[in-house]
């Protein structure tokens, strides 16, 4: 292969005596790491054949979102005068365009009888339509509305199929060469997904996790050695800051302990690598994925909460959320940092099929971590809130009785963790029917077990300053 | 790499006419294009088509109450198929065609493999012109002119030097032309173009030792689903009990359907975080993009934007993506099977209903499966007003229809979220009395199904009088000595009067909204809580009315 792709080059070589064309570089080894937030960077080896003095390079197939302002070209013995980003692209309009002034072949078909005639012409203008000038006749083009074709006899410099990069540089020695070019671009992105698999009966789960790469950056990375960063670094312009996921989503956090252990991952600064373990081909609005965590039997637990706010009044049951938790420790879970992601729950359904319950958003995770993810809402544990009585005791004191109903339908107890939001200030429990918990100064925390089957009632006074 | 030379050989040649335009002809004439396939890759199957098929439909998460809308199907359903795959030995691509268009690809998992899979892929490019034409950028095509006159066609080999745009620009020996841009018909021809397929396709690499043939399991989310709860209550005569039956109501948007499948849906709300679907490429029309086409006898208004416009079309022909399920064509056929009941049971936190006998999930179809059928459940009729202390003229009561759900009243059963529809006998005709919609209802649980407004008994809130009791002012320095807050307590009297146009006495709860801090130190009729708020339960004689007063304090 690789032999006659040379004779082929040196066929071609030969045969085309053109000083002035750029050189083309094209063999090349990609490498391509991709951030977490829609930015990559490419680099792409290839060989340059560098002639002695100055002269442009072309490289074709960059990424069509390139950002030229990053682009960087090394290579031994080359002193680079400047890049340019070549955008415009090759249409019939700006082909015609860049002909004014210039001479075109017109071929004429008779529409009766097929003949053809040939005629030079030059193009004057292509303001709206085409003025050709025709020896000493000036006529627009295809005014009749009668069949002409129009030869053009070369394509204008820096007309391009695709955007292309060109880079003018001054060669020392002549002769081939490597270099790296590399930049950064958009359009190209990972995440993890996840899929675990609740088993209800041992109170464990199997988690599969998957790196998802997504391509739109225009252009397909063809046999490239791709890493993968887990953390989204500072990009100064508009395009990047927060990924899209942060803005507007629960407020609910999903990380109940933050993990304190460190793995065998390699790491960037603060940030874990993910390479693949071999090269592939990033096609163009292609979703590749690789798996990268296979792990079975976590412990997991399964639980409910229901989130009141304050002086939250439901006038009709509503559910409590479906809760499970797990760790990433390497006691006793994931054993593996996570990196941002969707987990989809599934659970077997009485014939063992695995059945959809719900999936939950996680964000960058250290190992060690203790994760609580809500998949959904209960169908049978519901809980009603009601505001019992409110007296204002004087001007700036006010006092609330809360009573907290819950029901369960299932044929077996339950616990629902009540989370009562909005103690602001110097609030105060002043009575309540069972002991609660103070998980931060606002808010709250009562684990109240409702049998199967059952009711449960939980009351409580506040006293507020509002 | 063998394209990277035919093209280079292409480009360098452009500078030399004729003779030498040959020889690069024949340097670049090798033929095929190879299929995009990964590195290492050693050849492409096809997995067979399904030979099992499960179909869980999950109804739109953030759907209210209320039925389906089949235009517009926000829920999604999880699909497994177990198929047949036949691997040669070494590294392949293997292809699962026919998955629903609304796949989620990030969803899929694949199982079954003895040594795992490398990676997944789904492919975003769909073959469509204009996917055949960007692929054959830089390669060889064969232009065909017919004559118009004699039907005779001419065949030229070229090669496209562009697609920008919507607009092709070729090359061949002659030249470099536009395509369509001359009045003559003309069209390209394409060989060796492969990798795109009719319909998404989800693919993965794997590797084996030996050739295998082997049942693989392919389960994925995908949109363009949605279910409801359909449910008929029929009021008996006497107007104490009703009967109450329902549909599951279910539906495909999907160009794809789903033959003899194990059906089930799922109620119960499910977390869903997913909002983006990866784009897929269906490919945009190709408009033969010419050079300005005005002619003497055109008005020149249009040459000013010329200009400025064409960056901005150059860009956008480039990100021709669109999403996959954008405008799916109305569903068609409904499909109803009654002889059997869904089963249920329980799947964690929800409601697992199984379909009792396969069934074909088609492309865009509704279907309808029983789910209950249940009789003679006690009701209570009851009306009732929400008043607000501000009150307006007369206003309608509401009617509610109010049972249990328990085993006493002859359910005992959970009750999807859905639309309830219901009809009364009158005389020998059924008529609709009303539509609305119930919530998830767990067993035990209160069922309360709105009527809608009853004009016959009418609401009106009367305030009386109030009183500031200055005598009791308590006083507040808030800045000492300059600002004082001073603090009284304020008494309202309501009279609120009920009115009953019916032959029939009819119970009645009015139910207040008091203000902050507010409440009835007295009133003339006996006061219950409800939910924390103050209640009055009343009956309405036949033909008359009742008048209700009450004194509310606020400090």
């Amino acid at each position: 292969m690789r032999t006659r792709l040379l004779a082929a080059w040196l066929t071609a070589s030969l045969l085309c005596l053109a000083p002035n064309s750029p050189a083309i570089a094209a063999e090349r080894t990609l490498s391509v790491t991709i951030y977490a937030d829609d930015l990559a960077l490419v680099q792409d080896r290839r060989e340059i054949d560098v002639k002695s003095g100055r002269q442009r390079i072309e490289f074709q197939d960059v990424s069509a979102q390139i950002r030229p302002e990053t682009v960087s070209l090394t290579a031994a013995d080359i002193g680079i005068v400047e890049q340019n980003f070549d955008f415009d692209l090759l249409t019939p309009g700006k082909l015609m365009e860049k002909a004014v002034g210039r001479e075109v072949t017109i071929v004429r078909v008779n529409p009766a009888t097929g003949a053809e005639t040939r005629e030079q012409a030059q193009v004057l203008a292509t303001n709206g339509g085409v003025v050709l000038k025709i020896g000493q006749r000036i006529e627009v083009l295809r005014d009749d509305g009668l069949p002409v074709r129009v030869i053009f006899d070369k394509v204008p410099d820096n007309l391009r199929a695709r955007p292309t990069l060109s880079v003018t540089i001054i060669g020392g020695r002549a002769g081939t060469r490597p270099a790296t070019l590399s930049y950064l671009t958009p359009g190209l992105g990972w995440r993890a997904d996840y899929v675990a698999l609740y088993d209800e009966g041992g109170g464990k789960i199997d988690v599969q996790g998957w790196v998802t790469l997504t391509n739109s950056s225009g252009t397909t990375y063809e046999n490239a050695q791709t890493l993968l960063v887990a953390g989204s670094p500072s990009q100064v312009d508009g395009a990047g800051g927060q990924p899209a996921f942060h803005r507007g989503v629960q407020p609910r956090s999903n990380l109940q302990q933050a993990g304190t252990e460190s793995g065998t991952r390699e790491r960037l600064g603060d940030y874990y690598l993910y390479p693949l373990a071999e090269r592939t081909t990033i096609a163009n609005l292609q979703t590749k994925q690789v798996s990268f965590l296979d792990v079975h039997s976590v412990p997991a637990e399964h639980g409910y909460e229901f989130r009141n706010r304050w002086l939250g009044t439901t006038e009709t049951p509503q559910s409590a959320k479906s809760i499970y938790s797990f760790s990433t420790s390497t006691h006793a879970g994931l054993g593996d940092q996570l990196p941002a992601g969707v987990l989809r729950f599934y659970m077997r359904d009485k014939r063992g099929d695995p059945q959809f319950i719900g999936e939950s958003r996680i964000d960058h995770t250290p190992m060690g971590s203790t994760l609580s993810l809500a998949t959904g809402d209960a169908f049978d544990v519901k809980v009603r809130a009601v505001v019992d009585k409110r007296t204002r005791v004087s001007a700036f004191d006010w006092q609330s009785e809360m009573r907290y109903e819950f029901t369960n339908a299932l044929p077996r107890p339950v616990t629902v963790k009540l989370l009562q939001d909005g103690l602001w200030g110097d609030s105060r429990i002043s009575a309540e029917s069972q002991k609660s918990t103070r998980r931060s100064a606002d808010t709250a925390e009562w684990a109240v077990t409702v049998p199967a089957n059952g009711k449960a009632a939980l009351t409580a006074t506040f006293d507020t300053r509002f | 790499m063998r394209k990277a030379a035919n093209r280079r050989a292409t480009l360098r040649c452009r500078c030399v006419l004729a003779a030498s335009a040959a020889v690069c002809a024949l340097v670049s004439a090798t033929p095929a294009i190879p299929a995009e396939t990964p590195t290492g890759a050693s050849g492409e199957t096809a997995a067979d088509t399904p030979s099992e098929i499960s179909v869980t439909v999950y109804r739109a998460p953030f759907r209210a109450a209320g039925s389906i809308n089949l235009d517009d199907l926000e829920g999604f359903a999880l699909i497994s198929e177990t198929r047949t795959v036949h691997l040669a030995a070494g590294t392949q691509r293997l292809r699962f065609e026919g998955v629903a268009d609304g796949i989620e690809p990030s969803s899929a998992i694949v199982t079954g493999f003895p040594d795992g899979i490398l990676e997944k892929n789904r492919e975003g490019k769909l073959l469509s012109p204009s996917a055949l034409i960007d692929a054959a950028v830089g390669k060889q095509v064969t232009l065909l002119r017919t004559d118009k006159k004699t039907g005779k066609a001419t065949r030229t080999v070229g090669t496209v030097l562009s697609d920008a745009a919507g607009g092709v620009v070729f090359e061949t020996s002659e030249g470099i032309e536009a395509l369509r841009c001359s009045g003559l018909p003309e069209t390209l021809s394409f060989t060796g173009i492969n990798g795109l397929s009719a319909t998404p396709t989800l693919s993965v690499l794997v590797r084996t030792s030996s050739p295998l043939t082997q049942t693989v399991t392919l389960s994925y989310l995908a949109r363009g689903f949605d279910w409801s709860a359909d449910y008929v209550a029929t009021l008996s005569a006497d107007g104490k009990t009703m009967d109450l039956g329902a549909w599951v109501t279910l539906a495909n948007g999907n160009g794809v359907g789903f033959p003899s499948a194990r059906t089930q849906v799922v109620a119960g709300r499910v977390n869903r975080e997913s909002g983006d679907v990866e784009p897929l490429d269906v490919g945009g029309p190709i408009f033969a993009q010419c050079w300005p086409r005005g002619s003497t006898s055109d008005s020149p208004e249009y040459l000013q934007f010329k200009r400025t416009l064409q960056f901005d079309a150059a860009r956008d022909g480039y990100s021709k993506a669109v999403f996959a399920m954008a405008a799916a064509p109305r569903l068609e056929h409904v499909i109803v099977t009654g002889a059997r009941n869904a089963e249920q049971e329980q799947l964690g936190d929800l409601k697992l209903y199984r379909v009792p006998d396969r069934t074909t999930v088609a492309s865009r179809q509704s279907k309808q499966v029983r789910l209950l059928d249940r009789q003679a459940i006690p009701i209570d009729f009851l009306y009732g007003a929400d008043l607000a202390s501000e009150g307006a003229a007369s206003i309608p009561a509401s009617l509610l229809l109010r049972t249990s759900n328990t085993a006493a009243n002859h359910l005992g059963l959970p009750l999807p979220s859905g639309r309830v529809a219901v009809f009364a006998a009158s005389g020998s005709e059924k008529l609709l009395r009303h539509e609305s919609g119930i919530r998830d209802l767990a067993v035990d649980e209160e069922v309360e199904i709105d009527l809608g407004q009853s004009p016959d008994v009418q609401v009106t809130l009367e305030k009386e009088k109030t009183n500031i009791d200055s005598a009791h002012s308590r006083s507040l320095p808030l800045v000492p000595g300059v600002l004082m807050l001073r603090s009284v307590d304020i008494d309202d009297v309501y009279r609120v009067a009920v009115s009953n146009a019916r032959a029939e006495p009819v119970r009645f709860e009015l139910r207040l909204q008091l203000p902050e801090g507010a409440r009835v130190v007295r009133a003339d009729r006996p006061l219950g809580t409800k939910n924390g708020r103050p209640i009055f339960r009343l009956t309405i004689p036949a033909h008359g009315g009742v008048s209700v007063r009450y004194q509310t304090q606020r400090s």
